[in-house]
């Protein structure tokens, strides 16, 4: 097994401290650390943390509450703990199932939420070892997957040159749900919460740190739903997946690893908007969900289309 | 029963060809493992490293740490370097061999589980530095507190060459102590991290469901 390079290590007790660390140099975060030590094992990018931060001696920062008739979830909580939680499940139907369909049960034993939506895009290229393709996302100037091999990749176009999918399950439940991101110093909407940043992926700045996440209570009669395709059941990161809520005639729609962020698809939004939802509506969302969506050159990634078509259709359909 | 013995000449520090070559000197590095001989001793907590300027990440972290923690039923407080997987503590310091490494430390193979604090961890992404104070248990130690599910796996063939074995005892395991009923759903979803390439999958629902019968059995009996 490929041991890893050297690094200092530090518990830190507050999140302010982690902050100080954070900006005074080359530190990284580690909470479940199942992307990060993994990234660092094989050295796919191409700086390598001096200092480790481990956030997980904070303490108050693991919880599930309800708060006003909404929930609020602390960053440090394990995926496993979010994916067993009849309190999440009864309301928030669609992060408890995102949660349970992540990973593997291990990694959701070890992985948080706040890592969960902070985590490292997906792409060969990218996550190589050894930083053998110097792409845009490490500041290069070249997306290798633009010419390559791309059958995974974004079917709604590049952001900032980089093809690369945001691969986390737990991120459109969240959009779809409309929660928001709470971090030390300001409250996100989780829709505006990523971005391509080399090579981050989401909007956090230099020593801002995720502390929680809040989801409103739902609408009277809401329900919601998570559907993920992927090979396998478990362990595979999602090829399409798709979360929805449904109340009162409207209806919130987000897929993800179509794109470099996760992709409201608001266009199925407007088609289901007042109606009553049946086969042939939700198909119509379907399609609407991906009429803008592109095969890149080659259509080596053109089956992913109808993959997201039919996720927004059948996830409308589990939330009618 | 071979299993038992030699899980327990490991842990009772008898001859084990690890500890030969390792009292043979044949390992670089002199282990810094000591076993504490009281054991259930509450280990104290570690103080944080001083969020001092730059110094922070130079001296007070950077080098070893001491941790203490209870491996199956004895306790140890071992040096640990900072980039240390708690799979490397536990087999290459305290000699514990049933944590394997199949997808090369990626999370994507389950053959180095685990149980920390009651859960079922890959302990090649864990860093060993962090585990002061945890509870881990190994297969070695499931073997040695002849928990049914290991007999359950013999009578149901549940194995062939045995690599991943290991890895699937400690998941089910760590299922069996939340769950003292689950259906075959359970299992199947419980171990949907751990692979083998011996591809017998089918074998282990039957064997784990099998040891929560046998589990529910010596309850009702004691």
């Amino acid at each position: 097994m490929k041991t890893w390079k050297r690094f200092a290590h530090i518990d830190v007790g507050s999140v302010e401290q982690a902050a100080d660390l954070l900006r005074r140099g080359n530190a990284a975060l580690i909470a479940g650390g199942t992307d990060l030590l993994g990234g660092m094992r094989f050295e796919i990018l191409p700086d390598y943390p001096e200092l480790i931060v481990n956030l997980k001696t904070i303490p108050g920062l693991d919880y599930i509450r309800e708060e006003g008739g909404g929930l609020r979830i602390g960053a440090l909580t394990r995926l496993e703990d979010i994916a067993r939680s009849a309190t999440v499940r009864s309301r928030w139907t669609a992060l408890a199932d995102a949660a349970h369909r992540t990973a593997t049960p291990h990694i959701r034993e070890m992985g948080t939420i706040g890592g969960n939506i902070c985590q490292l895009n997906r792409c060969w290229y990218f996550r190589i070892p050894d930083n053998r393709f110097h792409c845009v996302r490490k500041g290069g100037k070249t997306c290798y997957a633009m010419a390559g091999d791309n059958r995974y990749h974004s079917i709604f176009g590049a952001l900032k040159s980089c093809l690369a999918v945001n691969p986390s399950d737990t991120a459109p439940a969240l959009v779809a749900l409309g929660a928001s991101i709470r971090t030390n110093r300001r409250l996100v909407e989780a829709e505006k919460f990523w971005d391509m940043r080399v090579p981050g992926s989401t909007v956090l700045e230099p020593g801002e740190i995720v502390t929680a996440i809040e989801i409103p209570a739902p609408p009277a009669g809401a329900k919601s739903a998570f559907l993920k395709f992927a090979i396998r059941k478990s362990i595979d990161f999602p090829i399409v997946n798709c979360a929805v809520m449904v109340a009162g005639g409207e209806a919130r729609v987000c897929l993800n690893a179509v794109h470099n962020r996760p992709w409201r698809a608001t266009a199925s939004e407007d088609v289901v908007r007042g109606k009553a939802i049946d086969e042939a509506l939700a198909d119509a969302a379907g399609a609407a969900a991906v009429a803008k969506a592109l095969a890149l050159p080659g259509d080596r990634n053109k089956w992913k289309i109808q993959i997201a078509r039919t996720l927004v259709k059948r996830a409308l359909l589990a939330s009618a | 029963m071979t299993e038992e013995k030699k899980a327990g000449q490991v842990e009772r520090g008898g001859i084990s060809r690890r500890s030969f070559l390792r009292d043979a000197g044949l390992a670089a590095a002199v282990p810094a493992v000591a076993p504490i001989a009281r054991a259930g001793e509450a280990p104290a907590p570690r103080t944080p490293a001083a969020p001092a300027g730059p110094a922070a990440s130079e001296d007070s972290c950077d080098g070893p740490t001491m941790v203490q923690l209870t491996v199956n039923s004895g306790q140890y407080r071992c040096e640990v370097q900072p980039h240390w997987s708690l799979r490397q503590l536990l087999r290459d310091e305290i000699g514990l061999t049933s944590p394997k490494d199949w997808c090369g430390g990626l999370g994507a193979c389950g053959s180095c589980t685990v149980i920390l604090n009651g859960r079922p961890v890959l302990s090649c992404l864990t860093l060993a530095c962090e585990c002061h104070g945890a509870a881990v248990e190994t297969a070695e130690g499931i073997a040695n507190t002849k928990h049914p599910v290991i007999q359950a796996y013999i009578d149901y063939n549940a194995f062939q060459c045995g690599y991943c074995t290991p890895g699937f005892v400690c998941t089910a395991k760590a299922l069996l102590d939340r769950n003292q009923n689950p259906t075959e759903a359970d299992v199947r979803d419980a171990l949907g991290g751990n692979l083998c390439r011996c591809a017998t999958y089918q074998q282990h629902p039957p064997a784990v469901i099998a040891a929560a019968a046998e589990l529910r059995r010596d309850r009702s009996r004691s």
